[in-house]
């Protein structure tokens, strides 16, 4: 009997250790903005709720499992019907019920207002990665030039958000567990979501409506950052484009680019030798449409639909695990050349398919005529990656 | 060895065997030849029959005991499968010569009295117990005879629902379907309140109800559907070039009823009674105080115009100049545009977009404006 119950005590410990961890940056009950904090403060009497009922339940099971377990005694009389326990159990249900349904769909209420937002985000879900793009509008303290980023959405701290998401291709789903409930991006609608972060900091989430062959690897970021920081991060990110000096590796980078890549990567303010600006037709090569704009790619954190990181772990770990206070200078830094992570950018580069399960095989891509999902292999020479990177790396 | 009556139709068959041939040979058209065809083949299943029953005379087969002879078999009890059989041919032949969807429907029906013939033939040698037989092909064709039926009777039903429906005008329809609902569920109260009316009662107002619905299906099909309105789509309406035209003739005054009016809007563009033009989206609204709409690039965006001028308009999406697709020359451009119908003062109507390329590809971008009214233009952004 003693062994039996340490058996039991085990399991159930090894069950509560399991829910325990270090770094949960996707822990929904660690929440970190308004939103998040209604839903929990809905889901854990919920959760107390169930666990009551359901311990009261096992242990009644249980214990009648036990007590009147087969010994061989005759079968007891059957009888049929007892008013007052049957409308007992049927009403005492109800009003648990009834209880947990009132604050549910007073939460859901609240959580679906989104009038009192102040700055409009788009989010654009596709095969397999996130497209963010800022409207021109007076919210958001202002945005003269559409914005457009991918992987990482940077917001101002204390600001509620409205997010607008659809989708591309296939149904997504948009979560950022510490700011807010998920929302499915679905293709043809536009769903909205508010988001408001208290402090700054990153808050991890990625998508959570199965995609296809890379959903695992489909993520994204939020970086809330003061309002100052984040006027900066504007600043940059509309600042007009600056080519590479002639004679560089960069520049010569800026001519591998226009060749190889710029038929499906927007690089806005790129021009073509007659100083025409150079216009990326992705729908024309990719299924969903789209491909990341990189026009500001070293300022973002991450790549390839934030599966892989542009920093190395050390210099990830100073902007991830920085004060709240020095969040945003630490993420405004950028990709620095001593900070870049070369190995993943060069790999990627070099087939990006083996990187990331990604439906680019030319054989297999009758269904979608001839279009991939996701970056192909494009049989670059090591020259050409080299000339890449460092054209790349400019690029903040 | 063959009787008199087996070498006449053996000596028909091959009479119409050699007819079809010849007819075929020197005639035109297939009527004839298909005909003759289905004679001979008629012919030769006469005379295949007449061979197995050895012409029904018993004295052509002395060698075989008295009670082995066809005549002292027991014989097969009454089928009407062998007449649905034979008509579902004659149906295979007439939709050869007319419509294919008739021969399928022939062919359903040969292979559904081939398959029920067969099990009323094999019931009936189960035993010499006939109701024993006949428990038998239930048993074995039930399972696939009710559902089977089921089917086609609730899809006569729902055929006949729908011919008298589309017959019917739409506020006739409602107060026609309505009472037949009433009626129904008075007829369904009654027997569930009074189960002592008799069986035959209740059979016979389903079968008169049955009738009716499927005669008034049938006449309404014959008589045809009410006119339905086409309602005028914005496809095609820039290449008739009225885009820019505020003074084409038709409003579309049913487009506010519209499913996709009220369907997931990425903008709401409005024309205001003083001939301004702005935009909302939901959240915070720069609402007649941004003249910059910004939509996003190779997505599916619906945009609502919203129409509260006194008069009929239009909206219109100006994306730059596009090569002429009649011509087929890189040189030759014509705007590249989209619109609305004109829309009654009041109304609303979806435009969906999807646009390919960037607004900055284009030296003066892209606009939204509504002709006619010059104060009416929005600066459209695609990044």
């Amino acid at each position: 009997m003693i062994r039996g119950g340490g058996v039991a005590a085990a399991v159930l410990l090894s069950l509560a250790v399991a829910g325990c961890a270090k770094d949960a940056p996707q822990d929904t009950f660690q929440p970190a903005g308004p939103n998040a904090q209604k839903i929990q403060n809905l889901q854990v009497p919920v959760f107390a709720i169930a666990g009551v009922v359901g311990l009261i339940v096992f242990a009644a099971v249980g214990f009648i499992v036990w007590r009147f377990r087969d010994r061989g005694q005759a079968i007891p009389e059957q009888t049929h019907g007892k008013p007052a326990l049957e409308i007992g159990l049927t009403i005492l249900p109800a009003l648990i019920l009834i209880g947990v349904a009132i604050p549910t769909v007073s939460t859901v209420m609240a959580l679906n207002k989104t009038s009192d937002t102040e700055c409009i985000i788009n989010v654009t879900g596709q095969q397999w990665w996130w497209e963010v793009d800022y409207p021109v509008q007076e919210g958001c303290g202002g945005i003269s030039d559409v914005i457009v980023t991918s992987g990482q959405m940077v917001i101002p701290v204390d600001t509620p958000v409205l997010v607008r998401g659809t989708s591309r291709d296939v149904i997504h789903s948009w979560w950022i567990p510490k700011l807010n409930g998920k929302r499915d991006m679905v293709p043809g609608r536009v769903q909205t979501n508010r988001i408001q972060a208290d402090e700054p900091g990153i808050y991890a989430g990625q998508c959570t409506e199965f995609c296809g062959l890379s959903h695992a690897n489909m993520r994204m970021e939020v970086i809330a950052m003061t309002p100052e920081d984040f006027e900066a991060w504007k600043a940059n990110q509309l600042e007009a484009y600056v080519a590479p000096e002639d004679g560089t590796v960069a520049a010569a980078g800026q001519a591998e680019f226009i060749s190889q890549c710029s038929r499906c990567h927007q690089v806005d303010g790129l021009e073509d030798a007659d100083g025409e600006p150079i216009v990326s037709r992705p729908d024309v090569y990719i299924y969903s449409g789209a491909a990341p704009n990189l026009t500001n790619l070293m300022t973002r954190n991450t790549f390839a639909g934030a599966t892989f990181d542009l920093l190395l772990p050390e210099c990830r770990s100073e902007v991830w695990n920085a004060p709240p206070d020095e969040v945003g200078p630490a993420y405004l830094e950028g990709v620095t050349p001593e900070c870049l992570n070369s190995v993943d950018l060069r790999d990627w580069l070099r087939n990006a398919p083996a990187m990331k399960p990604m439906y680019a095989d030319p054989e297999k891509l009758e269904d979608t005529d001839g279009m991939y999902r996701g970056m192909p292999y494009l049989a670059l020479s090591e020259d050409q990656i080299d000339l890449l990177v460092a054209y790349l790396l400019e690029r903040k | 060895m063959f009787t008199t009556g087996t070498k006449f139709l053996l000596g028909s068959t091959v009479v119409a065997g050699l007819a079809a041939l010849a007819y075929g040979i020197t005639q035109d058209g297939i009527m004839g030849t298909i005909g003759l065809i289905s004679a001979t083949l008629a012919l030769a299943f006469l005379a295949a029959v007449n061979i197995f029953t050895r012409d029904a005379n018993v004295l052509v087969t002395p060698d075989l005991a008295p009670e082995r002879t066809a005549a002292a078999q027991v014989a097969p009890s009454y089928s009407l499968w062998p007449v649905v059989f034979a008509f579902g041919f004659v149906t295979i032949v007439v939709g050869l010569v007319s419509y294919q969807a008739i021969a399928i429907i022939g062919l359903i029906v040969v292979l559904a009295a081939g398959a029920e013939w067969m099990a009323q033939a094999w019931a009936e040698r189960a035993s010499a117990d006939s109701a024993h037989n006949s428990e038998v092909r239930s048993r074995i064709a039930n399972p696939f005879e009710f559902p089977i039926a089921g089917l086609i009777a609730i899809g006569i039903i729902v055929y006949s629902f729908s011919r008298v429906m589309l017959w019917l005008s739409k506020t006739n329809t409602v107060i026609a379907f309505g009472v037949l609902a009433a009626v129904f569920l008075t007829f369904a109260f009654l027997f569930a309140y009074r189960p002592s009316i008799k069986h035959r009662a209740v059979i016979s107002v389903i079968v008169i109800g049955a009738v009716g619905l499927v005669a008034g299906g049938a006449a309404a099909g014959i008589s045809g559907e009410r006119e339905i309105e086409e309602h005028e789509t914005t496809a095609g309406l820039a290449l008739e070039g009225v885009c820019e035209d505020p003074e084409e003739t038709h409003a579309d005054e049913k487009a506010s009823q519209t499913v996709a009016a009220t369907a997931s809007v990425a903008a709401r563009v409005t024309l205001g009674e003083d001939g301004s033009l702005s935009y909302a989206l939901n959240g915070p609204n720069p609402q007649g105080e941004n003249s910059t709409l910004t939509l996003p690039r190779t997505t599916p965006s619906n945009v609502l115009f919203i129409n509260e001028s006194d008069e009929h308009r239009r909206l219109s999406f100006d994306f730059g100049p596009m090569a002429d697709p009649e011509i087929g020359s890189e040189d030759v451009f014509i705007p590249n545009q989209v619109c609305t119908t004109l829309v009654e003062t009041g109304g609303k109507q979806l435009v969906t977009l999807n646009i390919q390329e960037p607004s900055f590809a284009f030296p003066d971008g892209y606009r939204i404006f509504v002709p006619g009214v010059d104060t009416a233009e929005l600066t459209l952004v695609v990044p």
